[in-house]
């Protein structure tokens, strides 16, 4: 029997959440993926190189993250558990470079829901879409992600 | 040599990137990915959770390979050139394979005005020993001409 989810939620606009960048978790992030490229892990190498400081990883805004707009929050609005989600769709446009010390401010909404029958049964499209910019108000990077909810 | 600088003139269209494969899945990686991304999600850490959740057992964070496709590019084309990526997750990851990331070239775009960057469009995949595939997807990256 198919759970029900709460379809409402289309359009929710979460509160917006500064987030600063830390240096260690740039660094933490590149060697979790193994991606050991010194513009994001030497800051010395990294002084020397276009940006004159370390930058994120193109996935990083990933760690973007606040407990009343989370996964978590995202959860309790659709009225799921944990365990039925998959991760269906994931992007990223970039703008200008993320850097180290810098604070952003995140502003997320849920763009669209959707339903249809998948390979193992139906199952719910859940967009949302993040816009960080920075101190200058300028749009650093769209986040853009779908999750599947297996109804 | 690794990381050297690319120019938009060292690619074509249909040029190839170079295959990156990664090393096997372990769970230490999933739980460094963890801590490292805030997803904390049971069914990446927990083999009971992941069971009970019918998945058989636990599986790669989706935002893990992406992160490897994403190293592919910028391992070719540079660090600081993806202007965006995207991704669709076709099939899940599990502990001990080994994911190859793939791509090349579809299209080239001169800069709008003299001195911007060019913009080269990739078709990007990854998949796993098996051959099959675990992740499609496009980037765009911009590189400078030599001028």
């Amino acid at each position: 029997m198919p759970i029900q989810i709460n379809t409402a939620v289309k359009g929710k606009e979460y509160p917006p959440y500064p987030v600063t960048v830390e240096r260690g978790k740039i660094k933490e992030f590149a060697r979790a993926i193994g991606d050991l490229s010194p513009f994001y892990l030497d800051d010395e190498v990294a002084k020397a190189g276009p940006w004159g400081d370390i930058i994120a990883p193109p996935t990083f805004p990933i760690t973007f993250r606040d407990e009343r707009s989370d996964t978590g929050a995202l959860l309790r609005d659709l009225g799921v558990d944990i365990g039925r989600l998959l991760h269906g769709e994931q992007e990223f446009e970039h703008f200008k470079p993320i850097r180290p010390g810098q604070t952003y401010l995140c502003r997320g909404r849920i763009t669209d829901i959707y339903e249809k029958a998948g390979k193992s049964g139906p199952m719910a499209f859940v967009v949302r879409e993040t816009t960080v910019t920075d101190s200058d108000n300028d749009i650093v990077a769209l986040v853009r992600g779908t999750t599947v909810v297996r109804l | 040599m690794k990381y050297a600088k690319v120019y938009a003139e060292d690619v074509q269209v249909g040029s190839e990137m170079p295959p990156l494969v990664k090393p096997p899945i372990q769970q230490i990686q999933l739980t460094r990915y963890a801590g490292a991304s805030g997803d904390f999600n049971p069914i990446h850490q927990d083999v009971a959770f992941a069971k009970a959740a019918g998945m058989g057992d636990v599986f790669a964070h989706g935002m893990l390979s992406m992160g490897f496709v994403a190293q592919s590019v910028t391992d070719w084309l540079g660090v600081g050139s993806v202007r965006k990526i995207g991704v669709r997750f076709a099939a899940v990851v599990r502990l001990g394979d080994v994911v190859t990331c793939r791509g090349k070239v579809l299209a080239k775009r001169p800069p709008k005005d003299g001195n911007g960057p060019y913009l080269v469009d990739l078709e990007l995949s990854a998949e796993n020993q098996k051959g099959e595939k675990v992740i499609t997807g496009k980037a765009t990256a911009a590189l400078p001409s030599r001028g």
